[in-house]
């Protein structure tokens, strides 16, 4: 496994169930990972796969009937001398209120409905800068406001607007510039990209990459975009029914996926040159949470799946020296057919500098 | 004359409707807001033309993608077709009957004419069930009492929401953002309209899920002769199932074209960034691009409006506003570059030796 050296999270054997008793449904199952300092940790998987329930459940942001049901989240606060680590689990409301924005910021995948209507977008900016910086004065709040709106291209009149005066973009923008405002250790951002074109999306993630290695800071960014994914992300963890089923590398997970699912993902891409044929994704649908298949989740709809995949759940476990992980039976040691060789596939050019 | 050959022999017809058949058509349409400028009270009033001289004909068993930059009009666009919010100027026809622009909306138009809103968190009702949401526009629309939620069912389940009574009885927070944007796809279906208008409708689905919509919306015009525009920031989804592709830029159309041209070979250096700026793993070297940030230049609102930040721009494009030039059948754009390049082509089209590079 890769050494913690400087971790800003940790998570382990996370659980959230949606409900109580016999009417509870499992949406995050059992999800372990260590985010280093100023990394960016991809998140993908299939809609309805748990991710943004993640996500608001690390930041206790979760909405009844939502609750953790299990593990343990440490956040890493402050640097060398006061460092410390704390316990977001059991912390209380008042030490959440206390480090929201400024240490941990959460862009949340409703953005464009996240904003007070009747509130303009510079009062949005100066309660959030006022909150945590009450030295600040208001003129210096305006010019930080103008500030940031500038690092996601758009112009200071914007503070003047209404959020339905402004296009989906525009507000997904400014809700990027507000959980940048206080700099905090921790950004996570669930799906903020859904309404920029390509080439806003490019400078913003541009910008993104620029001000982490300035100011340090780990991102969590959650999208369906596999292809930003590796321009943007360190490492990228893949979802499937509410568990992790895949993690590596973002440049390996690309070019040689190992989990039949992220395989099938890949191969759902229309293709940007060449001839319009009619392409079919992942054959069946997605899993029926309340009633799971038993064995791996992704059975019936794995073209590779053995007799085991259906009664066995396989765990996420390290392969390739550890390099990665990935939760199918084909890589398990003890299986003896061998793996298909489109689940084993290197990058020719990779393989080359390894060996 | 409103039609267009069909390639089929035989001439599709369903509901007296036929393919190819311009069923919304809309003629320079103009959109302006008035909002007050930066600096207190007393600051001078800014007028923003969102949606500037926009012409677009919606055909039946036809798909129009309009792609283009955040905040070039795509939704307000949208919103105009709809008859949500009232154009300042240009005009409207639906089945070739010119539409009265001063005139409340009438129910039939808003069954006829479905709008799938960008956002489903803010355009789906959060304290009614799905089941309702759902049910509504059918009740309202005539659906025999009967078939209502077989209706409902039939729609969940044709947008991946399955088993279909599982999604009925729950409220939009209890869904996620993917799964919410199907219940809005689902919905705009339901009551089988003629015009689909789909703002990003997929926007937050994964790939595979996506797939299977786009082939069902796909199917719905093949089949159905559905007329449908399609509002996207993915050009590939665009490229994969559109018949006519148009791209915006500060509120106008600046490249159009039939099939894949535009995303193939696009001539509009507005176009021509936004293709190249598509996330490619394979080439993670990507050139630096030359155009400049939009906001941080602002629009040219003399001349062409890209020209701050065209690496091409001459003096023309920045004193005097190109006009839409067709360069062959079907694809046409609004650059100086073109306009020029196409007055060359026909001048070097005049008899005499070519030189092959
Ligand atoms: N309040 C709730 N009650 C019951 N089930 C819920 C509730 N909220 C979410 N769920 C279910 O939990 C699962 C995970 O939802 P989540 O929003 O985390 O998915 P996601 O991975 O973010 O999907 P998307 O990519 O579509 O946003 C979904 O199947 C969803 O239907
Ligand atoms: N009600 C309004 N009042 C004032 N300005 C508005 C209003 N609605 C939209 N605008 C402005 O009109 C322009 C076009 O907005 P629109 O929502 O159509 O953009 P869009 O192309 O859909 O962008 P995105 O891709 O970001 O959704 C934007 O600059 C926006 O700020
Ligand atoms: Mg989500
Ligand atoms: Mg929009």
């Amino acid at each position: 496994m890769t050494t913690s050296s400087n971790p800003v999270l940790e998570v382990s054997h996370f659980n959230v169930d949606y409900g109580v008793g016999a009417a509870a449904v499992r949406a995050v199952d059992n999800v372990t990972f260590t985010l280093e300092r100023a990394h960016v940790l991809g998140v993908a998987g299939e809609s309805g796969s748990g991710k943004s329930t993640l996500a608001y459940g690390l930041t206790r942001l979760l909405r009844a009937p939502g609750i953790i049901t299990g593990g343990d989240v440490h956040l890493h606060l402050g640097t060398d001398a006061d460092a410390r680590r704390m316990d977001l689990l059991a912390a209380s409301e008042a030490e959440l209120r206390a480090i929201r924005w400024k240490h941990i910021s959460v862009v949340m995948q409703s953005a464009l409905n996240a904003l007070n209507p009747v509130r303009k977008i510079g009062k949005e900016f100066d309660e959030v800068l006022k909150t945590h910086n009450r030295s600040m004065s208001k003129s210096a709040r305006k010019d930080r406001a103008r500030e940031l709106l500038g690092l996601v291209n758009l112009t200071p009149d914007r503070l003047e607007r209404y959020p339905h005066e402004l296009s989906g973009g525009q507000r997904q923008r400014v809700m990027i510039a507000m959980a940048l405002a206080l700099q905090p250790e921790l950004v996570i951002m669930d799906e903020p990209t859904t309404a920029l074109d390509v080439v806003t999306q490019r400078e913003i993630v541009a910008e993104l990459q620029k001000l982490r290695q300035e100011l340090g800071f780990a991102l969590i960014f959650i999208t369906h975009d596999l292809s930003l994914l590796v321009e943007l992300a360190d490492e990228i963890m893949v979802m499937y029914a509410g568990r992790i089923v895949e993690r590596a590398p973002a440049l390996e997970l690309y070019r040689g996926p190992r989990h039949p699912y992220t395989l099938g993902l890949m191969g759902s891409f229309p293709p940007l040159h060449g001839e319009r044929k009619v392409m079919t994704g992942i054959p069946g649908s997605p899993p029926n949470l309340k009633d799971l298949p038993g064995g791996c989740a992704f059975h019936p709809r794995c073209p590779y799946a053995m007799e085991r995949c259906t009664l066995e759940d396989p765990m996420l476990s390290p392969i390739e020296d550890g390099q990665r992980t990935v939760a199918c039976w084909l890589h398990d040691p003890s299986v003896s057919a061998a793996v298909p060789v489109e689940l084993r596939r290197k990058d020719a050019a990779l393989a080359g500098e390894a060996g | 004359m409103n039609q267009i050959p069909a390639n089929d022999a035989v001439v599709a017809t369903t509901n007296g409707i036929t393919r190819g058949e311009v069923i919304l058509e809309a003629t320079d349409l103009v959109r302006r807001f008035t909002a007050k400028g930066e600096g207190g009270l007393f600051a001078p009033k800014k007028t923003l033309v969102a949606v500037d001289r926009v012409s677009l004909a919606l055909r039946a068993g036809e798909v129009v993608a309009i792609v283009g930059e955040s905040g070039s009009g795509k939704s307000v666009l949208s919103r105009l077709l709809a008859r949500i919010i009232t154009p300042s100027a240009g005009t409207l026809a639906l089945r070739g009957t010119p539409i009265d622009l001063r005139s409340r909306r009438t129910t039939a138009y808003a069954n006829e004419v479905q709008l799938v809103l960008q956002d489903p968190f803010a355009s789906i009702n959060p304290v009614r069930r799905v089941g309702r949401s759902l049910e509504r526009p059918l009740r309202i629309h005539g659906t025999p009492k009967d078939q209502v939620q077989a209706r409902a069912y039939e729609v969940l389940e044709s947008v991946s929401l399955t088993p279909p009574q599982q999604y009925l009885d729950r409220f939009p927070h209890e869904l996620s953002g993917g799964q919410l944007q199907r219940v809005n796809i689902a919905r705009g279906l339901s009551v089988r309209p003629k015009v689909l208008l789909a703002d990003e409708p997929i926007s937050m689905l994964d790939v595979s899920v996506r797939l299977g919509v786009l082939n069902l919306l796909r199917e719905l015009c093949d089949a159905h002769l559905l007329a449908m525009m399609y509002i996207t920031h993915d050009i590939a989804s665009a490229r994969y199932i559109a018949d006519e592709t148009a791209v915006m830029y500060a509120g106008q159309v600046v490249e159009r074209g039939r099939g894949t041209v535009v995303i193939d070979a696009p001539v509009h250096p507005y176009t021509q960034l936004l293709v190249s700026s598509v996330p490619d793993p394979d080439q993670l070297t990507h050139q630096e691009h030359r155009a400049t940030t939009a906001n941080a230049v602002g629009f040219n609102l003399e001349g062409c409006r890209f020209s701050p930040r065209c690496p091409h721009a001459t003096e023309l494009c920045h004193t005097s506003e190109p006009p839409m030039v067709e360069l062959e059948d079907g694809h046409s754009a609004k650059c100086w570059l073109v306009a020029d390049a196409a007055q060359r082509t026909a001048v070097s089209m005049r008899p005499g030796p070519s030189s092959e590079g």
